[in-house]
């Protein structure tokens, strides 16, 4: 056995794995303490700026609408603001719902912020520029983005099971030929002269209801986020409790049992992908037509690449990735006012959410060590314990 | 005709040594989707240095400048890179989601450093940093030769520099000692460690030359096509590179023909787009080639691409 421990190197790995070591909880812990971590790193690094963590962390939760500031514009309060937040949020949701179902089936979609585009440009160009009516356009704008997305998804999948391309490969030159393709058509024929943006959409087709008055208040409404917790249970649903979903995992797991098992794996590599697809053009409608009302040439999104680690933080669990999307959310959001209180640079609020998904990155080093702690003090507990085993 | 190929080598050549970053990271068996952020950092750390030592003004010390930024690019390249080795071979992080992190964080932190340095320095919080364009060089005599003299005509001073770089990058990876181990842990790390040679070390070490020969490039981009850092550095070239490695089949030789091709294509269609008289905006059209050829190639010669069998697993030493 390793040499005599001091007795309280002993204590403390006891009290990590007390806290981290549990089978059913783990998957909380272990993305709390990831978040724990760089919301530590975060404050030493405000601290080296001089500035007020609490402060800090409180004008976060002001700026996302989350408490209340101390002065609000005309027809502006606490609630719009949490308005504005949930419309940023509906598009994340979708996205890292989108590479949960992929990373299911042991595919990375790192296609994300391709497919949201792609879902955006087209439902943009058929309906957003449309005189369609409320009540048609916006179903319509839902499902050209997912059919979209979905196609592109499906793209990426044929890739991979046809020709044995590696999705990552794939989608990252997908992702650059439908920006500059997309660039070129926004460019060419709908351009906005003054915002050197595509041209605004038609507001019936708007996945927001925007300046909205009620209570004497003007507020953003985010129709899309009322299907982000039905997306999340429909996936939980499908993961969980369909033979898709069991084929799709048993995919993921090992491709060659699968097969052995009967499972057709290319079908359901192609599926997953269609879905993950569908998942990023949904993001791609109410980002672009929804949060946005217009498309940026040129641009991909960084909500796409956001989205994996988001995923990763939420341990690719629905229920999971609607609090590490909030997570993220409150982030970006209130990083503006965060910014403008302590007189920082405003880039502070993206420096944050990099540093949180960095440690995310680690959940699989601090479930490993965890799980190493573990076996070391059962076999300690054996020694102690000579004599008194079945084995 | 000349444009183009002035234009296309000075394109071209830092993407090569991008990608040759790219190989030496990936023949370790590390992926590296973290290209795009190590020429980012790198770039920011050679060209805060000149910053900080100038004090903004650079009138008359250019090029003693330029040398300083392309050694503190290296530096600064190799050091992020650590975060990158550091994330995949001690903590076990999975290769592609640190690689995208790493991307995210680069963005991140150069954009707020910028302003913070800035702010410190001038009292304006804005995003970049005036560097101007590096100087160029014709080489009497040979550059009057048609069309091969393009080659010798209006160099950046950075292209004979990479030039040199690649080839003793060529030699480290197929004739010497270190790069014969480093294609092996790649290919066979188990084997690599029964022969006594820790694994994790020469990774290690690849994805810090990684990282260094893209801070290289990343700098030479911002001394050419932007004249300053700034946010725009992310526009994909590492991506880019990423594609022109994977179409040079991992090797250095044909990856230097695919970035020249995508250099010439670029080139040749600003070129082309200018002289029908189209705008701009028609170049976007060219600027897909690469990705096309790239996945049109894959699609075709998948067969006969070679992936390093160990890329992106992590090892396991226990695990045969």
């Amino acid at each position: 056995m390793s040499s005599p421990q001091k007795s309280s190197d002993k204590l403390l790995t006891r009290g990590f794995v007390t806290l981290l070591g549990h089978d059913k909880y783990q998957s909380i812990t272990t993305p709390l303490l990831a978040i724990l971590l760089s919301l530590l790193a975060s404050s030493l690094l405000l601290l080296v700026l001089g500035k007020s963590p609490i402060t800090a962390f409180i004008s976060l939760l002001q700026g996302s609408g989350l408490l209340p500031k101390a002065s609000y514009a005309a027809k502006k309060s606490m609630f719009t603001d949490l308005l504005s937040t949930l419309n940023l949020l509906t598009p994340m949701i979708f996205a890292a719902l989108g590479v949960a179902v992929a990373l299911k089936a042991g595919l990375f979609n790192i296609g994300i912020s391709g497919q949201m585009l792609v879902g955006g440009f087209f439902a943009t160009i058929t309906v957003g520029y449309s005189d369609l009516p409320m009540a048609v356009a916006v179903p319509l704008v839902l499902i050209v983005g997912a059919v979209c997305g979905g196609a592109v998804g499906a793209l990426i999948g044929w890739l991979k099971h046809k020709f044995n391309i590696n999705e990552v490969v794939s989608s990252i030159m997908l992702n650059y030929i439908f920006s500059y393709i997309i660039s070129f058509f926004i460019n060419t024929k709908f351009v906005n002269a003054v915002s050197r943006q595509s041209q605004y959409i038609n507001p019936n087709a708007r996945l927001t209801l925007a300046d909205f008055e009620l209570f004497g208040l003007k507020m953003d409404i985010p129709l899309g986020f009322l299907l982000t917790i039905p997306a999340a249970i429909l996936v939980l649903f499908l993961l969980n409790k369909t033979r898709t979903g069991y084929e799709i995992k048993v995919v993921g797991l090992n491709k060659k049992a699968a097969g052995y098992a009967g499972i057709r794996v290319g079908k359901n590599v192609i599926l997953s992908m269609i879905i993950s697809g569908a998942l990023a053009g949904l993001a791609g409608v109410t980002l672009y037509m929804g949060y946005y009302n217009s498309i940026q040439p040129g641009v991909l999104t960084s909500v796409g690449f956001d989205s994996i680690a988001v995923c990763l933080l939420g341990n690719a669990h629905p229920v999971g990735i609607l609090f590490s999307s909030l997570l993220i959310t409150i982030v970006a959001k209130g990083g503006n006012y965060m910014s403008s209180v302590l007189g920082t640079p405003k880039e502070i609020g993206q420096l944050i959410t990099g540093l949180i998904l960095l440690f995310a990155a680690c959940g699989a080093y601090i479930r490993y060590r965890t799980n190493l702690a573990k076996d070391e003090l059962r076999d300690k507990s054996a020694d102690h314990s000579e004599g008194g085993e079945d084995l | 005709m000349n444009t183009i190929i002035i234009d296309g080598l000075a394109f071209a050549l830092p993407l090569f040594i991008i990608a040759i970053g790219g190989i030496f990271s990936e023949r370790s068996g590390i992926t590296n989707l973290a290209l795009e952020g190590f020429l980012g950092f790198g770039a920011f750390i050679g060209s805060a240095t000149v910053i900080i030592m100038t004090g903004g003004n650079l009138a008359g010390v250019e090029l003693p400048m330029f040398f300083i930024a392309l050694l503190f690019a290296i530096i600064g390249g190799a050091l992020f890179a650590m975060l990158h080795a550091l994330l995949c071979i001690p903590f076990k992080a999975n290769q592609i989601i640190s690689g995208v992190v790493i991307n995210i964080l680069a963005a991140a932190l150069t954009a707020f450093l910028t302003s913070q340095l800035n702010s410190l320095l001038f009292g304006k919080p804005t995003n970049k940093f005036v560097l101007g364009i590096c100087e160029r060089f014709t080489v009497p005599g040979i550059s009057k030769i048609p069309v091969l003299g393009a080659f010798f005509t209006d160099v950046y001073y950075y292209e004979p520099i990479i030039i040199v770089v690649a080839l003793l990058a060529t030699y480290l990876l197929y004739k010497s000692r270190f790069g014969l181990r480093l294609r092996a842990c790649g290919d066979n790390p188990h084997a690599v460690d029964a022969a006594g040679i820790n694994v994790s070390k020469i990774r290690f070490i690849a994805v810090m030359i990684s990282g260094g020969l893209s801070g290289l490039g990343g700098i030479c981009f911002a001394y050419s096509i932007s004249a300053s850092f700034n946010p725009a550095i992310y526009a994909g070239y590492g991506f880019l590179s990423i594609a022109a490695l994977i179409f040079g089949n991992w090797k250095i030789g044909p990856t230097l023909g695919a970035c020249l091709l995508f250099g010439f294509a670029r080139s040749g269609g600003y070129k082309l787009a200018q002289g029908l008289g189209l705008s701009s905006s028609y170049s976007d059209i060219i600027m897909i080639l690469p990705y096309v050829l790239t996945l049109l190639l894959l699609m075709f010669f998948s067969k006969t691409n070679h992936t390093p069998r160990a890329l992106g697993e992590i090892y396991d030493k226990s695990k045969r």
